[in-house]
């Protein structure tokens, strides 16, 4: 699978891909090499997909704690995804592969990149996609502060 | 891209957003780079060539993983068939055997489910996912309404296993 990938970016024209096999190696790697996109696995051994990303975004010796991560997944158990979400990851690529999706997720992380939301539980990129219209509160954000007004 | 810029500290019972540009984000000339190669249909075409070409090799994956995922059975080790199936799911879909990449994901969606209600999956549900996968995976003519009959049929069984598990007990 990381084959295809690596093909794939080429085919886009990047050409630098570094390769870990865990989550362990891939951070030493992302310190080693400050690479500007992050695409990972969530199974692995002995450090999975979730690990490492929580470990890039809250570490402190994360060289990069915004660095866009894509995580390549066969999973579809909406446990786990959510579990991803919530550790920080930026964008999801569901297996099968196509150079469509891949190609769709990687100019969303280009062209619209997302703010970034910092709580006490999480740090990473804003997990509220959607203006949803009939979400109403609670407002935790500094950035949700009229509506602290209205709705307090 | 620069990375020195550190996450703000949290604030008691409030989220602070930091907007693109505060926070380092693409080089402007990558970006522009990588905008215009997800948009030319020459990438596209050469890269869906990539995925075609790779069927072959990810169809021999798929059948080293079922060599694992039996051995996993015979050991009646389920976080290891899992495991394994998982990687067929995952695998199979870019080998072209769509109905083996559906059967490993119900056989998954039942032994994590189980696992979650910590109930220990039922062997003969486990062996017929095994056996369908390594039928299908193995058929020629995988990808005909056989299979598909074979992959329907077996998420029903798990859907009814599964509803057994999350009923509620009544007295």
């Amino acid at each position: 699978m990381r084959k295809l990938l690596k093909s794939l970016l080429a085919a886009l024209g990047v050409t630098k891909v570094y390769e870990a096999q865990d989550g362990d190696e891939a951070f030493r790697l992302l310190r080693e090499n400050q690479p500007d996109v992050v695409l990972t696995d969530l199974t692995m051994k002995p450090t999975d997909g979730i690990e490492f990303t929580r470990l890039v975004r809250l570490s402190e010796s994360s060289p990069n704690p915004y660095v866009p991560i894509i995580m390549v997944t066969g999973h579809t158990e909406r446990h786990r995804v959510e579990g991803a979400r919530d550790a920080g990851v930026t964008e999801f690529l569901a297996k099968p592969i196509t150079a469509q999706n891949l190609f769709l997720r990687i100019a969303e992380i280009v062209e619209r990149p997302r703010p970034y939301v910092r709580c006490a539980t999480y740090f990473g990129p804003d997990r509220r996609r959607r203006n949803d219209e009939t979400y109403h509160g609670p407002w935790r954000r500094q950035t949700d502060a009229a509506n602290d007004l209205e709705f307090r | 891209m620069s990375s020195r810029k550190r996450p703000p500290a949290p604030l008691p019972g409030k989220s602070v957003s930091v907007q693109p540009g505060a926070y380092p984000v693409f080089p402007s000339v990558v970006a522009m780079a990588l905008s215009r190669a997800v948009r030319d249909p020459h990438v596209h075409a050469k890269a869906e060539r990539v995925v075609i070409d790779s069927a072959d090799e990810m169809r021999a994956e798929v059948l080293k993983y079922i060599d694992r995922v039996e051995a996993a059975a015979r050991a009646s080790d389920f976080g290891g068939i899992y495991e394994h199936a998982h990687e067929i799911r995952g695998l199979a879909g870019n080998a072209g055997l769509a109905a083996t990449a559906r059967i490993a994901n119900g056989l998954c969606r039942y032994l994590d489910a189980l696992d979650r209600a910590s109930c220990t999956p039922e062997g003969n549900v486990v062996a017929l996912h095994l056996d369908a996968i390594a039928r299908a995976a193995h058929a020629e003519d995988e990808a005909t309404r056989l299979g598909d009959a074979v992959a329907n049929e077996l998420a029903q069984l798990v859907d009814r296993k599964l509803a057994e598990i999350n009923k509620p007990e009544t007295r």
